[in-house]
């Protein structure tokens, strides 16, 4: 595996906070790598520390096995769109996209080549000479992908690219940034809060907490096998069971079965079968979300979440009422241990 | 206005008590008599070409546009960097620097202008016209810092972090970013400095010597001894100039965003 950027035991720090605290971190080449947390895990300084917009207070930073630590943004030749998009209002479209090549003193014909290339990739070429300001949300974050992909950089870096734009461009442009990081084979950097996004489009996913790294992987290695209960949490694990013999165990809402009686069903002994009483159900639509209440092995009453798929769109939202004695269940394969 | 009588009719009301005075001075610039009286008696046209021959007034006028062309410029010279170091830069204390930049609107001009005939005048011995280029320039101060800064406020404020991430140097990101979205703002700051200098009374007043006068004192001065209709012609004429002034700032940037982007 090539590395197109790494982190050596770097840090910053904003006067007293530690925004990221000796990370260590290898961006693979041609692949998308997502920084993914809560806000304030230190995924977007990390991000801008890589771009040139802030300087580690301890540590190094490399680009293409050089050292880049210190080197103003102007010598990183990385391409990075922001959150906002940061188009320039006073140029057009296709001068937004010229920009970094006429720094670069691309000459003339090869230019507009490049432009209407770069365009072309995110379906904007008929909009080249529009303003920015005429454009929709979804264009300008086109035309934002387009001006960093121009100058050929080393990176593509992607601040928050998608929480502008609504939930159902969202999704479709998850794909879109998937098709153009294929077509150009460039290494892209992703930060994001959002882990359907992370797991739709990552290469690798990077979880991050308090500016450290929370676990690393594919997001089919990382998303059944949550290191610990924060990234189980982050990515949706509800439920988080002691269990005596096995330490603590986790399960997603989707996994955990709601059985009517107390008897039924038989289970592996491997899985989890405990009695529960029916707190609260939610009508979802396709799903019901089911809270019901069972007691540790300290005695103490904890919260279990279920959503429970409904078979068909006339099935009853019967059977499922406040108090009601239940079981709740699930198999082996469904549930994870997590260690401490 | 519709639904809501009550704020239309005081709109209505205020454009009046603005308007219809300045409109009884400018029809009197064209009455054929020898006092500012109304009604009317007759049309001529002969007060313009007398106020525009009275040399007074032309010499006043001369002096009048040179203070207010140096003393925008001066004070663009200095609200523009102040302006960025507000806007963009990484200084402590920003509200402070704004707060002294803006203190000449609250600053009764008077006390600026005593405190400007002891120090330069007096005690240092210059001329009216130092005194009141320095005067001028510490009233039009707040307009060039606050309105040269409206337009880049409302960018972005990352495209100068777009444009060094695209290769530009910090001097270049500059030219070719931050100026250009800071022009408009320059723009109107300059237009609305020049007619602010050019109407001032108050300093003027105070700093004006035997050969330096500006054209408001000039008249004031006029109005005290004479009551003829060729001063409303003046006033008339100076209307016209500040009209189109005002319509050439709306055109180009809008009142709007001069006066901090209410509408944006």
């Amino acid at each position: 595996m090539t590395i197109a950027a790494e982190f050596i035991g770097v840090s910053q720090s904003f006067g007293d906070f530690l925004a990221v605290d000796n990370l260590d971190l290898k961006i693979e080449e041609g692949k998308l790598t997502t920084l993914l947390g809560p806000s304030g895990c230190g995924k977007t300084t990390t991000l801008r520390m890589l771009a040139g917009y802030g300087t580690p207070t301890k540590g190094r930073i490399t680009i293409g096995g050089k050292d880049a630590t210190r080197l103003p943004p102007e010598k990183r030749n990385l391409g990075m769109v922001f959150q906002s998009y940061a188009l320039f209002p006073h140029m057009t479209v296709a001068e937004n996209v010229a920009y970094g090549l006429k720094i670069r003193k691309v000459s003339e014909p090869e230019r507009s080549r490049r432009v209407m290339e770069s365009l072309d990739l995110v379906g904007l070429a008929h909009l080249a000479k529009r303003r920015p300001k005429a454009l929709s949300g979804g264009q300008q974050q086109r035309v934002a992908l387009a001006r960093a992909i121009a100058i050929r950089p080393a990176l593509l870096l992607l601040d928050e690219p998608l929480s502008n734009l609504d939930a159902r461009l969202r999704v479709q442009m998850r794909s879109e940034i998937r098709r153009i990081q294929a077509e150009t084979s460039l290494s892209v950097v992703l930060v994001t809060h959002d882990q359907d996004e992370a797991l739709e489009m990552s290469d690798t996913m990077v979880l991050m907490r308090e500016g450290t790294i929370m676990q690393q992987g594919a997001p089919e290695q990382v998303f059944p096998a949550p290191a610990n209960r924060f990234v189980a949490e982050f990515l949706g694990y509800e439920n988080f069971i002691d269990d005596p013999r096995r330490g603590l165990l986790t399960v997603r809402p989707e996994h955990l079965r709601v059985a009517a009686s107390e008897t039924e069903p038989a289970v592996a002994s491997a899985g989890l079968r405990l009695p529960a009483t029916i707190t609260s159900s939610a009508y979802r639509g396709v799903d019901l979300v089911i809270t019901t209440a069972v007691l540790n092995a300290a005695g103490e009453e904890i919260p279990l979440v279920s959503t429970v798929r409904r078979d068909s769109l006339a099935a009853d939202f019967m059977g499922h009422n406040r108090g009601d004695k239940v079981t709740v269940y699930t198999r082996d394969v469904d549930l994870v241990a997590l260690p401490g | 206005m519709k639904g809501r009588p009550l704020i239309g009719t005081f709109a209505v009301l205020g454009y009046i008590i603005m308007i219809v005075p300045i409109l009884f001075v400018v029809a009197i610039a064209f009455t054929d008599s020898q006092t500012l009286s109304f009604p009317l008696r007759g049309f001529t046209l002969r007060w313009f070409g007398e106020a525009a021959s009275y040399t007074p007034f032309t010499s006043a006028l001369l002096s009048s546009l040179g203070l207010a062309v140096l003393s925008t410029a001066l004070a663009l010279a200095i609200g523009i960097p102040v302006t960025l170091a507000i806007q963009r830069g990484k200084i402590p204390g920003k509200s402070l620097v704004e707060g002294l930049f803006l203190s000449p609107l609250v600053v009764p001009e008077l006390v600026v202008g005593l405190a400007l005939y002891q120090q330069v005048m007096v005690g240092l011995n210059q001329t009216a016209l130092v005194a009141l280029v320095i005067g001028h320039t510490v009233i039009l101060l707040p307009y060039a810092v606050r309105v040269t800064g409206a337009s880049l406020a409302l960018a972005d404020p990352f495209v100068e972090e777009a444009a060094r991430g695209l290769g530009a140097s910090p001097f270049k990101t500059f030219l070719t970013v931050t100026l250009p979205l800071l022009r408009p703002g320059i723009f109107s700051a300059a237009l609305l400095s020049f007619i602010t200098s050019f109407n001032n009374v108050p300093m003027s007043l105070l700093l004006q010597s035997r050969n330096f006068h500006t054209l408001p004192i000039t008249m004031l001065d006029y109005i005290q001894q004479s009551y003829d209709p060729m001063i409303a012609a003046m006033s008339t004429l100076l209307l016209a100039g500040t009209v189109v002034i005002a319509i050439v700032a709306e055109r180009t940037v809008g009142f709007a965003k001069i006066f901090g982007g209410i509408n944006k």
